[in-house]
């Protein structure tokens, strides 16, 4: 074994020590058995780093909409897509970060309109996992 | 020869110029490391947009990866360790740019987290670019050793 991978081994087992004290002791380690992500979508405490970068989009029903909503979100469902995509565009910058939800991690209704937004145009679209549940049992 | 009858410095000037160079790649691995060490929960995520790797391994790399990335960083300016420290942050080097053009040509719309929280919104194209031109210059610092 010659002296560079010599010397590239005990860097990697001497980072172990570390590594191992942090996924012990860490106060932000990762939690283990966290549920994965699906592709495109986001979960709430990132999404809340986001802050003012994220557009909220409300994708259930007018109703739904009505009764309560994140506060600053925009409602957009397919049923109503024509007269509400131009107010979502008024809304919308190129550097946002779209957000949508639904009424629950089980919903699609979130997922149709994210995939819809996409195919018009409309880049970093996420699906919030959890949906409106997510944002009700917030701490 | 020729290179040293028209420019009689230039042997030194590379020599210097990949003393700065290590300087300056293990400053940023250790900048990265650390960053991310700060908040390896965070970083798990991050890892866990790329779609690439399943949640646990994604979540082991979070604790190790940092780390490995501080001491390869600190061990360049360590003449005892600088070629070991060096293969690893080339071979980092590799990993990441495989994953920020794989997350770019897959469009997923995710920024590097290279730099933990620290810089955010980055996109992967720029840092892709970065970590390309990054490459070449551990290939210059490579052309320094026997």
């Amino acid at each position: 074994m010659g002296p560079t991978v010599r010397q590239a081994s005990l860097i990697l087992l001497a980072a172990l020590v570390p590594a191992s004290l942090t996924a012990a002791f860490h106060p932000r380690r990762p939690v283990w058995s966290q549920e994965t992500l699906a592709p495109g979508e986001e979960m709430l405490p990132t999404v809340l780093a986001w802050g003012a970068n994220a557009l909220w989009v409300d994708a259930r029903t007018a109703d739904e909409y009505e009764t309560e909503h994140v506060p600053g979100a925009i409602s957009l469902n397919l049923e109503n897509w024509d007269q509400l995509f131009p107010k979502f565009l008024d809304a919308w910058t190129r550097e946002k970060k779209v957000v949508v939800y639904c009424s629950a991690a089980t919903c699609e209704l979130s997922r149709e309109v994210a995939e819809r937004l996409r195919k018009s145009g409309i880049s970093s679209v996420y699906v919030l996992k959890g949906g409106w549940e997510a944002w009700k049992n917030r701490k | 020869m020729i290179s040293r009858l028209h420019f009689p410095e230039l042997p030194r000037l590379v020599k210097l110029g990949r003393i700065f160079g290590r300087m300056v790649l293990g400053l940023l691995f250790v900048l990265a490391g650390a960053t991310k060490a700060f908040d390896p929960g965070a970083f798990a995520v991050e890892i866990q947009r790329y779609h690439l790797i399943p949640w646990i391994p994604g979540a082991l790399s979070s604790v190790y990866l940092p780390w490995l990335e501080i001491l390869a960083g600190a061990l360049l300016f360590v003449k005892r360790f600088e070629q070991g420290a060096l293969l690893l942050v080339t071979c980092l080097l590799f990993v990441f740019t495989f994953a920020l053009a794989s997350a770019t040509f897959r469009g997923l719309g995710i920024d590097c987290g290279c730099f933990g929280k620290v810089f955010t919104a980055t996109g992967t194209v720029v840092p892709l670019i970065r970590n390309i031109l990054l490459l070449a210059f551990t290939g210059f610092l490579w052309l320094g050793y026997p």
